[in-house]
């Protein structure tokens, strides 16, 4: 086990630690659709980051901003739809990010930023995979009793002094941090999985909020484990190979009896 | 005895395995208008789907003559449609078959004819999302007229509506009625309800059906409107009002 | 700046030419419908679900065109069966399309060694179009042609009122799946020109700006069209002078005139206070 493949796997575990045990939000409150949209479209970020030699975070980080704000400016209208509008925006994103990246004198790292690149992780991105876990951990432990009382109950949770829009946009907020961080290691196109995968593993099983979460951060890393072992020994694209193996436990997590 | 256009026998119908309305038993021959009252979620748009085919009974039994026509509660994403007023009454025409070519002349006719007895000559290039609640209401009213069918079947069709198209729309049914066609028509008005030949109580189940003088007592109608009724009392007349948690969409005007 | 003549004048360049033409007339009237049955999703995701069928076919010789047809219309098949909610996104297609995405690239980097072909895949190629391809563009025009002749009125009508739509003795669940099947046909048709990820910058964008000012069907038809061909040609010709694959400067045009278009004729939000009744 070389010095690479295990700083590797302690990004996909401390990044997909925080994402599956977020990821029950993100299921629970129907954001799986925006989180791709999110996702996709943050590409032009990291294009131009590779290109300036910024660090991918800085890039994932302002693509997703921008990403939001245009894809929210999009959805708005009644005309054509929050789903084709939002999918005008990502489609155009996507093209520019490609755009950009397949130009003949840019550097040819566009399969990078779409499938992920665990191996290249740096320090910078560990440190950033740690912040995410201990400050994302925090935030999602002292939300988690508001987040289960709009999530269950939007118009109750009023009365009670809670405000749904701004539990729900504080959830966002944690998603696009989840994202911006996770793309390195799984890439544009696939970094959703890390959010979605663990959650749908496990809901048929665990029903509690609190213990969901911690399923799924479980899932979640132990997933990404396997996928870089796997990649090491088979020979297969690092992040790609995380990917899959966090779908087949989404697929077993499913598939599956229930124990009663 | 006439043969009975619109027919159900025992049906109960649901969703998902799930039955939502249960033992419902009534008919109706040409040129009777019914009154289906009932709270919201007691059934009645259940019923109108089982009566149009999209539903299975579970078990039980129901029989039309001829396609009925449907006019539904409108939606909110139907407003932006480009489709002129015109163009709504014209789909009637594609239940006469041959839907697979355009429209001929003599449709096109039928459609403005339809738009003319409902009052829309006027705005029949006008966008449907343009026009005002009461003129959506008339247009799909055309379409259901050009339509022809010996059924027709509306799912409150006078809600939300201004008294001039209100007033129109009851002069067009009065005229389906005097063509010998079947009107069944959901609504939240008790006191109107006095003025059809039946009327059809539900609530998750068949409560009464009969003629308004017979059936329409104080026993019927709590039994039917339950615990959410609120009778008021304005200038003598009785008018149903149920309260909703989330939504407030069916307060009869 | 090369002169656009070029586009007719060179021989690859005028395939490309007739391939983007063909696509763009049968994304222009396709886009329409798309837009209107609201199948943007669908039509993205059932590009994307192709990839790994084209991977495998593109390394072992098989026809990727059957390939992806094969793919395409048996996720048709499976949206279909899954009813009105198979075609809005969902967990289970969003870890579906990341099941293909990452199959297809790894079959491409490590088992067929084939990752070049993964750009061409995923964004098209100017070059390397075959008669098969042409030939598939040309019958997808003529179907989607047909199609919006014999079922546009059918479509309209059930897109406007759905849950009225079947008393008008109209067959909906097939002329649905029709439109299912025919969006995946047009889907693997665009894949060699615009890529398996760029799909929707055919079959989505002009349909979705023609929406913007168009005031009927016929009219959004129309536009759509008009609009699919400028951005097609246009979009080629920028893909010539740049040396870039076509996929993503249509996108990039398409998306471009949408927001000029949405600007221009005043972004409307969800109309407040319609009555809902």
């Amino acid at each position: 086990m070389s010095g690479i493949e295990l700083r590797a796997m302690l990004e996909v575990v401390l990044a997909g630690g925080f994402c599956g045990a977020l990821g029950f939000w993100v299921v629970s409150e129907r954001l799986a659709y925006a989180g791709e949209s999110l996702s996709h479209g943050l590409l032009p970020g990291l294009v131009l980051a590779a290109l300036a030699g910024a660090p991918l975070l800085l890039g994932a980080a302002g693509g997703a901003l921008v990403a939001a704000g245009l894809i929210a400016l999009a959805a708005r209208d009644a005309r054509v739809g929050p789903d084709t509008g939002t999918a005008v925006a990502v489609t155009g994103l996507v093209g520019l990010g490609s755009l950009l990246a397949l130009a003949p004198e840019s550097p040819q790292r566009l399969q990078e930023l779409l499938f992920g690149d665990p191996l290249g992780a740096t320090d910078g991105d560990l440190a950033a995979a740690a912040a995410l876990l201990l400050a994302g951990g925090a935030a999602l432990a002292a939300l988690l009793r508001p987040l289960a009382a709009t999530s269950f109950d939007p118009s109750g949770a009023g009365a009670l002094g809670l405000s749904p829009s701004l539990v729900r946009l504080t959830l966002l907020g944690l998603m696009a941090a989840a994202i911006a961080i996770a793309v390195q290691g799984l890439g544009a196109l696939l970094v959703l999985a890390v959010l979605v995968a663990p959650p749908v593993a496990v809901r048929r099983h665990v029903r509690a909020p609190g213990t969901a979460m911690l399923a799924g951060a479980a899932v979640a890393a132990a997933a990404g484990v396997a996928g870089i072992q796997l990649s090491a020994l088979v020979g297969t694209a690092a992040g790609a190979s995380v990917a899959l193996v966090l779908c087949a436990a989404a697929g077993a997590g499913v598939l599956l009896p229930v124990r009663r | 005895m006439t043969a009975p256009s619109v027919l159900a026998e025992d049906l109960t119908v649901g969703y998902g395995g799930r039955p939502v309305l249960r033992a419902v038993s009534f008919e109706a021959g040409p040129g009777q208008t019914v009154c289906v009252l009932g709270p919201n979620g007691g059934g009645k748009t259940t019923l109108f789907r089982a009566l149009i085919g999209e539903l299975e009974p579970m078990p039980g039994r129901v029989e039309l003559s001829g396609r009925p026509a449907y006019v539904a509660q409108t939606e909110r994403t139907r407003l932006d449609f480009p489709v002129t007023a015109l163009d709504v009454a014209l789909m009637g025409a594609l239940a006469h078959g041959r839907w697979w070519l355009p429209p001929r002349r003599a449709d096109r006719a039928t459609a403005r004819a339809a738009l003319e007895r409902v009052g829309l000559a006027a705005e029949a290039d006008v966008l449907f999302g343009e026009l005002s609640g009461g003129q959506r209401q008339r247009a799909l009213l055309a379409r259901a007229l050009v339509q022809d069918a010996p059924v027709l079947l509306l799912d409150e069709p006078l809600a939300g509506v201004d008294p001039a198209s209100a007033q129109l729309i009851d002069a067009v049914f009065a005229d389906l009625r005097a063509e010998g066609r079947t009107l069944l028509i959901s609504s939240h008005d008790v006191d109107g309800a006095r003025g059809f030949d039946l009327v059809l109580c539900l609530n998750g189940r068949q409560v009464a059906f009969g003629p308004p003088a017979a059936t329409l007592d104080r026993a019927t109608i709590e039994a039917t409107y339950g615990r959410e009724l609120i009778v008021l009392d304005q200038e003598g007349a009785a008018r149903a009002v149920t309260i909703h948690h989330h939504e407030h969409h069916d307060e009869d005007r | 700046m090369p002169s656009p003549l070029d586009l007719a004048d060179l021989p690859f360049l005028r395939e490309a030419l007739a391939e983007v033409v063909l696509l763009a007339a049968a994304g222009g009237l396709l886009s329409a419908w798309i837009v209107l049955r609201r199948l943007a999703f669908f039509s993205h995701a059932v590009g994307s679900a192709t990839f790994p069928g084209l991977v495998a076919a593109d390394a072992s010789g098989v026809s990727p065109l059957l390939a992806g047809l094969a793919v395409a219309l048996g996720y048709a098949g499976g949206v279909e069966r899954a009813g009105r909610a198979g075609r809005e996104p969902s967990e289970a297609t969003a870890l579906l399309l990341v099941a293909a995405l990452a199959g297809g690239v790894i079959l491409a980097s490590d088992v067929f060694e084939s990752g070049a072909a993964v750009d061409r895949l995923l964004f098209g190629t100017l070059l390397g179009l075959e008669p098969a391809d042409l030939a598939l563009s040309g019958v997808t025009v003529a179907l989607v042609a047909v199609a919006s002749l014999t079922l546009g009125r059918a479509w309209s009508a059930i897109a406007f009122d759905p849950d009225g739509a079947p008393t008008l003795g109209l067959p909906v669940a097939r002329a649905d799946f029709l439109l299912l099947a025919l969006v995946a046909v047009a889907a693997v048709a665009a894949i060699p020109a615009v890529g398996a990820l760029l799909v929707a910058a055919i079959y989505v964008l002009p349909g979705a700006a023609a929406r913007l000012v168009a005031r009927t069907i016929p009219g959004l038809l129309a536009w759509s069209l008009a609009l699919a061909l400028a951005e097609g040609v246009i979009g080629l010709y920028a893909a010539y002078w740049l040396d870039l694959p076509p996929g993503p400067p249509v996108a990039v045009l398409g998306s471009l005139t949408y927001a000029a278009l949405a600007l221009g004729t005043g972004l409307r939000g969800v109309r407040a206070g319609a009555a809902p009744a």
